[in-house]
C-alpha cells in the first residue's frame, strides 16, 4: 500500500502533492501542477457551503414555478405563461414529445437535483457507509443532469429574439424566468462544491483507526 | 519527482501506481471502474482537427443567420448573437449575460485552449500559459451549454411551427456540426495524458 494519509488530491487535474505539516486556518495552498485551490480535509467547508445554496436554491423554486416565465401577444391579446402553462400549451397542440423533454427539464430536473443532493449532505453529515458505488454515481447523474433544465432559459431566449412583429405578434420574457435561471445557477454551484470524495473518505478514515 | 509515480482515481480518490500500457487500451480504476488514463496514439492530431474544423463552424454559425420567420409579409432573422441577448433588450441584463457566457465565450474559449494545449505539446513550447488555460477549461467545462442550447432551438422551432412560415438558417447546421465537433474533441482527449505531456515540458 501506498501511504495514503498525507496525499491531497487536485480536484481540477488529480495532481498528489504532499499536504504541509502545518497549515494556518485561513492559509491557502495551490496545486503545485495547475494552480487550483487545495484544501485539507480539516479546512473543507464543502458541507455547508453547498447546504446554503441549496437552500437558497429551494426558496427560488418557489417564484419559478409560480411567476409567469414569458407571455406570447397575438395581435394586441396575449397571456402571460408560467412553466407549467407552457408544457400544457405544448401538450395541448400534441406535441407530447416535446411537453415531456420541457417538464422533465424544467419541473422534475430541478427538483430531484435539490432532493439528490440534500440525501447525500445528510448521508455524508451521518457518516454512512451505505453503498457508496451507488451514491457516487447518483452524484455523477445529478451532476450532468442539472444542465438540462437550463432548456427553457433558451427557449424564452430564442422565442423572445425571434418573434418580434410590431402589434401582429410579440413574445416577452417574465420575472420568472430570471428566479429560474437562478435556481439552475444556483444548483449547479451546489453540485460543484459538494465534495464527492467525502462519500468514501469517510469510511477511509474508519477502517485508519481500527 | 518520486521514482513510482503515484496516480489517485479522480472520481474515488483510491491510489494507483502508473504504468505505461498498450496502444488504444485503457486504466481503470480497482475500487470504481472510472477511467484514469488511455494511451491513444495520434490524439493531438485528431483533436487539433476538430478543433480547426469546430472555431471554422464557430465563425459560420456567428455569420448566418440561426432561424428566420415570416409571417404576413413581414420578415424577422435571428443570430447567435441576438439570442443570447434578448434578454437584455427586456431588462434582465444578467440572464443575458449568462446566456452570451454559456453559449458563446465558453465554447470559443475552450476551442482556442484546446489548440494552445495541442500546440504546445507538440512543439515543446514553454507550458505555464496552456497550464493556466487548460485548468480553466476544466473548471468552466459544465457551463458551456451548446447542446443544451441546440435541443432549446428544437423546441422553439416546433413551438412556432403552426405560428409562422420557419426558415432554418444555414447557421444551424453548422452549429449542429460545431457540437458534433466539440463532443468528438472531448471524448477523445485524455486529460491525464495532457497533464502529463504538459508537465513533463516544464523539465
Ligand atoms: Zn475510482
Amino acid at each position: 500500500m501506498i501511504k495514503h494519509k498525507a496525499l491531497l488530491q487536485c480536484r481540477v487535474c488529480g495532481c498528489l502533492s504532499h499536504a504541509p505539516t502545518q497549515l494556518k486556518r485561513f492559509e491557502v495552498m495551490h496545486c503545485p501542477r495547475c494552480g487550483a485551490r487545495v484544501k485539507l480535509a480539516q479546512q473543507s467547508t464543502s458541507v455547508e457551503v453547498t447546504w446554503a445554496l441549496l437552500i437558497a436554491a429551494a426558496i427560488l423554486y418557489i417564484p419559478a414555478n409560480l411567476l409567469p416565465i414569458m407571455s406570447v401577444y397575438m395581435l394586441g391579446a396575449g397571456q402571460p405563461d408560467t412553466i407549467i402553462t407552457g408544457v400544457y400549451h405544448l401538450l395541448e397542440a400534441g406535441q407530447w414529445p416535446l411537453a415531456l423533454i420541457v417538464f422533465v427539464a424544467s419541473i422534475v430536473v430541478p427538483l430531484l437535483k435539490l432532493f439528490t443532493l440534500s440525501f447525500l449532505l445528510i448521508s455524508i453529515q451521518r457518516r454512512s457507509r451505505w453503498r457508496q458505488y451507488d451514491r457516487m454515481r447518483l452524484y455523477r447523474i445529478t451532476e450532468y443532469v442539472g444542465r438540462w433544465s437550463m432548456v427553457d432559459v433558451f427557449v424564452i431566449a430564442i422565442l423572445t429574439g425571434l418573434v418580434q412583429f410590431g402589434n401582429l405578434a410579440r413574445v416577452d420574457a417574465n420575472l420568472g424566468s430570471l428566479s429560474f435561471a437562478a435556481v439552475v445557477v444556483l444548483t449547479m454551484f451546489a453540485a460543484r462544491t459538494l465534495d464527492e470524495h467525502l462519500i468514501w473518505d469517510i469510511a477511509q478514515q474508519e477502517e485508519a483507526q481500527a | 519527482m518520486p521514482e513510482v509515480e503515484s496516480i489517485a482515481c479522480q472520481e474515488c480518490g483510491q491510489l494507483h501506481r502508473y504504468h505505461a500500457i498498450a496502444p488504444g487500451k485503457t486504466a481503470n480504476c480497482s475500487r470504481c471502474g472510472a477511467v484514469l488514463y488511455r494511451n491513444r496514439p495520434g490524439m493531438l492530431d485528431s483533436v487539433l482537427a476538430l478543433t480547426l474544423a469546430g472555431l471554422t463552424l464557430f465563425v459560420l454559425t456567428n455569420v448566418f443567420p440561426l432561424l428566420g420567420l415570416r409571417a404576413q409579409g413581414a420578415e424577422q432573422e435571428l443570430h447567435l448573437l441576438g439570442a443570447s441577448l434578448a434578454f437584455w433588450d427586456q431588462g434582465y441584463p444578467v440572464v443575458a449575460g449568462l446566456i452570451v457566457l454559456n453559449i458563446i465565450v465558453f465554447p470559443v474559449f475552450e476551442l482556442l485552449t484546446l489548440l494552445m494545449v495541442v500546440l504546445t505539446i507538440r512543439y515543446r513550447w514553454k507550458p505555464s500559459m496552456a497550464i493556466f488555460l487548460f485548468r480553466w477549461m476544466r473548471e468552466f467545462k459544465p457551463w458551456g451549454m451548446l447542446e443544451v442550447f441546440m435541443l432549446g432551438v428544437l423546441v422553439a422551432v416546433v413551438k412556432l411551427g403552426d405560428l409562422a412560415t420557419l426558415i432554418v438558417g444555414a447557421a444551424f447546421w453548422s452549429f449542429a456540426g460545431l457540437i458534433l465537433t466539440m463532443t468528438a474533441a472531448t471524448a477523445l482527449l485524455d486529460p491525464f495524458s495532457v497533464w502529463r505531456a504538459l508537465e513533463k515540458n516544464n523539465d
